[in-house]
Parts: C-alpha cells; structure tokens; sequence
C-alpha cells in the first residue's frame, strides 16, 4: 500500500518535471519509482561552480513522501562533486532538509534541487566538510543512516 | 568531542528525537475511525482508491494536498490552517507530531477541525473518471462512490472462490465461473496467466505463433483467425449481410460486400423486419408494463374495497333496487351512493380497473357527475325560487290594483258629495239673497267644515277644488260620478 503511494506521489510529481522545471535543472532519467537522475547548475556569478553541471542521485523508499529521499551528488567525468562545507567528496550531503528531523512530506524532487541549488549559490568557502577524508574512507552507511550534527547555520 | 557537521561513524550517539510539546495519542476516536477507514478493506469490493481517480479538466492547485498531490479526500485542517487529506497527514505525523508545512506542533487528539463545507462541495463536485479499467464513466466525485460501490461492473470485488485472497472485476465474480486466478499456460505464447488476464493477453499482448490464413495469405495471430474468417477475410466465403431477409447473394467476401455497396434490393426489406421487430418488442414492453400495472392497480383496489364494503355488495347486486334501499339508510350516504354507481358500473364490469389512469379516469367522470347533479339542482332551486317570487308578488299586485281602484270609486263619491253640496250651497245663497248677510256668514262657516271633512285625503281635495272651480261655469247641473 505504501509503495503504491510513493509510486502515485512520484508519477505526480513526474507527469509535472516533465511539463516544467525551474531554470539549471533538468531531468536525466526517472525510468522508475525508485531513483531519478538530475542535473543542477548555479545560475549566478558564483566563481567556484560557474560553468559547471551536478549530477543528482534521487533514491525513492517506499514511504517516500512521508520520509525523506536519499540524494547524493554523484561523480562522473563531466560532473564533479561540488566544492561545499557541507558536502563530503563522496557526494553525500549534510542538509538537515534531508533528515528525518528537517523532512517534510510537503517537499518533493523540484524543491530539494531548488534547495541545492541555493545552499550552493550562498556559499563561499572553497572547502570540504571537517574530517572529509576520514570520513570518505570510513564510511560505508547509507547516507540516512549517518547521524549528522547540524551545528553551524550559517552556510 | 567531534567537530560540527562531522557525521557519527558508527551511529554511537543518536540525538534523541525532541519531545513533542503535546504527544500524540493514536486512540484518538476520529484518527482511530480515519486510520481504520485506511486500512481495513470494509466490505468484499476493493477500496476506492482516491489518489488513482483521474480528474477531468484541470484541478485548481489550492485543492490539492500538499503531501500526496491529489486533491483532497476526507479533508482535515490543522490548527495552523494548512489541510491535508486525513491519510496523508496521519501517516505524516506518526514520524513527527508537526504540521508538514510549518512545523508548528499538532495534537492529533485534539487539534483537528473539520474542512468548512464549501471546500467539501468544491471537491464534490470535480469530474472524475471511473478509476476501474474497462469502464469510463465519468460523474462528479461525490457521485463516484455510489458507482464504484454499487453499479460499476468492473468494481474488483472478492473472488468468489473462498480461498482466494484475490479480487476480481463484478462482472466476472460469479460463483459459476468459480476463481478465475487460477493460472493456466497460454496454449499459443507458453506465457503463464491467469483466466482474468486471458481477455487482455490474447487481444494486446499474446506473442504467440502467428497463422496463415489458407484463403488470403495474411499472417494473423492463431486464436485470431477464426474471426479473421469469419469476419474479415477477403477471399473466405461470405454471404450477404441481408441474407436474413432472403438475398440468396453468397461468394468469396469481396464479391459479396460489392454486391452490398452497389445496392442490395433486400436491404430495405431486412430495415422493414428490424423495423418490425423493434415495434414488436415495444409492443411486448408495454404489455408487460400494462399487466405490472394492472396488478398493481388490483392490490391498490382491494383496501378499497375494504373501505366501502357496503356500497360494493349493493353495487355488485347491481340491481337498482338495493341502490334505492341503500339510499333509504341514510341520508349522507344518498348522494355518494348516486354518484358512484355510473363509475362502479364500469368496475363491476371486469372486477378492476385496468391502470391507475383508468382509475383516476373513473374518478374524474364520478366528480363531473357529481358536479352535474349540483348544477341541475341550482337550476331547479332557481326556477322554484322565481316561480315563488312571482307568485307572491302576483298577489301583492293584485291587491295593489284593487286598492287602486277603490281609491279611485272613494275619489268620485267624495267629488259628487261635495258637489251635492256645493250646489246646496249656491241654492242657498240665491234663497238668502233676499233675507241678507247674515247667512253668507253661516254658509261660510259650512264650507269650511266641508273642506275640513275632506282633507284627510288631499290629492282629493285639491280634485275637488279643481272641480269646484271648473264646475262654476256650469251652473247648479249635479256632477257626474
């Protein structure tokens, strides 16, 4: 039952990305209702992602609007992995908005892209998160099985 | 102590979740009955499921719930004001007791309010498709669950086979065709499927070996090509479509719908048979409807019957002395007796009546009748009404005149007295000429007295005056009556 309401939320939310999307985000693929690919770009002057193109991984679960998807960057030749404080270089990223705690089941795809694109535009610092290498290494959880600390709000 | 934004590697110290300020008690009675409605299965049909009903024409935006993007089934707003389907937002808050929108706190005990009507009525009347497959009709949506409930044959109900969990279209779920999920291999493709599915997968999606038609040469599918003979094929032997109605017309298929362009001489005589036929089974339906509606005019006579048991038997006697007994009982019964025995004759005839129209037909006929009867009587009442008029008037005239001409005889007996007396009187006064005065004052005084005596009736008088004077001239000559 659950399932089958995730898949209507998404067909929902789909039939809409198809027909429109704000500007510097487009669909690459959604061939199911388990994960989607979508690329952002930074629309302003911002000199640490100017001319370049993200790649977003969207993994759906089956109480998905009611929990939050899973949505790492993912890395290719042509896409690399945003230069952020809060996005290690494995792609995974601390947003509490992807938390169970900042999820909100009034979110969608085109919100939480319109979220990245913004937390990227605001920033300034040319770094990864503290303990980035560590972690990379170290880490083999899902990224909603990592329990992050949102201390700092200002970026 | 770990950085900020460093993630714990191995989930060693989970945050605990915030207290909700106001916890939240699922055993609230409307979550518990809306939590239920959710997800028991009621009845042996499948629910209706709102979030897969397809809306004609476009939905206004602020109608659609936020969470699962349909609009609204069984609304509910929260204390915040934002609204949600009921579903939606309980399944939302059994991970966090907030509002979805702006996180405040909710209480599902005692913060939910019910959405105003006219938002009910806005989304009770959105145009909405069937959600079953094969069917499409289209309603309103408050409409929708008496279809999908009650009348649409495509509702996937409970197989009637009891020890299968599976639904299956109305339609289909009979216990003669017993469970139809029992699977099968498709004699042309070796696909394994389901007697429901077999419809479907022979005409879409059956993969199997194709045949080739022996008369045209086609490839069609194999478990095609029986219609494909009988239907469509070209070179098979057909016969006219009129056939029915005596063209004798049979060739290769091609030939045969030749002949029917140019012009079957039999089409028109099969269009007279439909004709006929269709008038025939008009024919049929109004009989049946004339006999449900005899036989329930027949029920609605007998109470009927019961409540004027009196006037039946003496109407069922049919003789017109019982009619006259009848009316001799009473007074009050004398009239409606009168009136209802042209009407019950007819009843009498076949024992009912044969619609309510003949009913009310008889009953329309009853009250003219009556009304008729009014109308003679008025009439008669005026005739005796006049006559009697007249007739006293009559007599008042008659006294009248007579009294009139007693006046009259009065009238000249009074002028011819005073006549008489008048002349006494000049004889007299000739006589006194020679005695002198005196007796002209005593013939006053008598003249006097003689008009005093006539006064009573003065028209006379003033008659008598007249004639008094007129009369001067002729002299002592009496007056003529």
């Amino acid at each position: 039952m659950s399932t089958q309401f995730a898949a209507k939320r998404l067909s929902k939310e789909l039939s809409k990305i198809s027909s429109s999307l704000p500007p510097g985000i487009e669909l690459v693929s959604a061939d199911n209702f388990e994960e989607w690919l979508l690329d952002i770009r930074v629309l302003d002057n911002n000199p640490l992602y100017q001319n370049q193109t993200y790649r977003l991984k969207f993994r759906f679960g089956s109480s998905y609007p009611i929990e939050p998807p899973e949505v790492v960057f993912v890395k290719l030749p042509d896409r690399p992995i945003p230069m952020h404080p809060h996005i290690y270089s494995n792609g995974i990223i601390c947003l509490d908005l992807l938390g169970q705690q900042g999820w909100s089941p009034v979110q969608n795809v085109e919100s939480v892209c319109m979220s990245l694109q913004s937390m990227l535009t605001g920033n300034s610092k040319n770094e990864r998160p503290p303990g980035d290498e560590e972690f990379v290494r170290g880490n083999r959880l899902r990224p909603k099985d990592i329990e992050f600390y949102y201390h700092d709000n200002d970026v | 102590m770990p950085p900020p934004n460093t993630p714990e590697g191995g989930v060693t110290a989970p945050t605990s979740p915030p207290a909700s300020p106001t916890p939240s008690q699922p055993t609230s009675p409307l979550t518990r009955s809306e939590i239920a409605e959710l997800s028991l299965p009621k009845s042996s049909i499948l629910e209706l499921d709102y979030q897969s009903i397809e809306y004609i024409g476009p939905v206004d935006e602020t109608l659609l719930c936020p969470i699962c993007r349909t609009p609204f089934h069984s609304p509910i707003t929260t204390p915040c004001g934002h609204t949600f389907c009921a579903g939606c937002i309980n399944r939302a808050l059994e991970l966090q007791s907030v509002c979805p929108i702006d996180r405040q706190p909710i209480n599902k005990t005692r913060d939910y309010c019910r959405l105003p009507l006219i938002v009910k009525d806005q989304l009770d009347r959105l145009k909405v498709k069937c959600p079953n497959k094969g069917c499409d009709h289209e309603c309103l949506r408050e409409h929708l669950e008496g279809h999908y409930g009650r009348r649409c044959e495509f509702t996937p109900v409970r197989c009637p086979e009891s020890s299968c969990t599976k639904y299956i279209a109305r339609r289909d779920a009979k216990a003669e065709n017993g469970c139809l999920h029992q699977e099968f291999t498709c004699r042309f493709c070796e696909k394994v499927l389901t007697w429901e599915e077999c419809d479907d997968h022979y005409d879409y999606s059956c993969n199997g070996a194709t045949a080739r038609c022996e008369e045209c040469g086609k490839q069609v599918m194999r478990h095609r090509l029986g219609k494909h003979l009988s239907q469509d094929c070209p070179e098979a032997e057909a016969r006219c479509k009129w056939h029915a109605a005596g063209c004798k017309v049979a060739d290769k298929r091609r030939v045969v719908q030749e002949h029917e362009h140019s012009g079957c001489t039999f089409e028109v005589i099969s269009r007279l048979i439909d004709q006929r036929a269709e008038d025939r089974e008009m024919i049929n339906d109004l009989t049946g409807r004339l006999a449900r509606l005899e036989a329930a005019s027949s029920r609605r006579r007998r109470p009927r019957e019961r409540r004027e048991p009196h006037n039946e038997s003496s109407l069922i006697n049919g003789s017109p002395l019982n009619l006259l007994s009848t009316e001799a009982t009473g007074a009050s019964n004398l009239t409606r007796n009168d009136d209802m025995s042209p009407s019950s004759g007819f009843a009498d005839d076949d024992g009912a009546w044969a619609s309510p129209e003949d009913y009310m037909l008889a009953q329309f006929e009853r009250i003219e009748g009556q009304l008729e009867g009014i109308r003679k009587k008025m009439m008669e009442m005026d005739a005796h009404q006049s006559l009697g008029l007249l007739q006293t008037t009559a007599r008042v005239n008659e006294q009248l005149a007579e009294l009139g001409s007693k006046v009259g005889v009065l009238n000249m007996h009074t002028t011819w007295l005073m006549n008489m007396q008048r002349q006494s009187h000049t004889q007299q006064r000739t006589a006194s000429t020679s005695t002198g005065p005196p007796s002209a004052g005593i013939s006053h005084a008598g003249d006097t007295s003689t008009t005093r005596a006539v006064s009573s009736e003065t028209g006379v008088r003033y008659q008598a005056g007249s004639r008094r004077s007129s009369s001067d001239g002729r002299g002592e000559h009496p007056p003529r009556l």
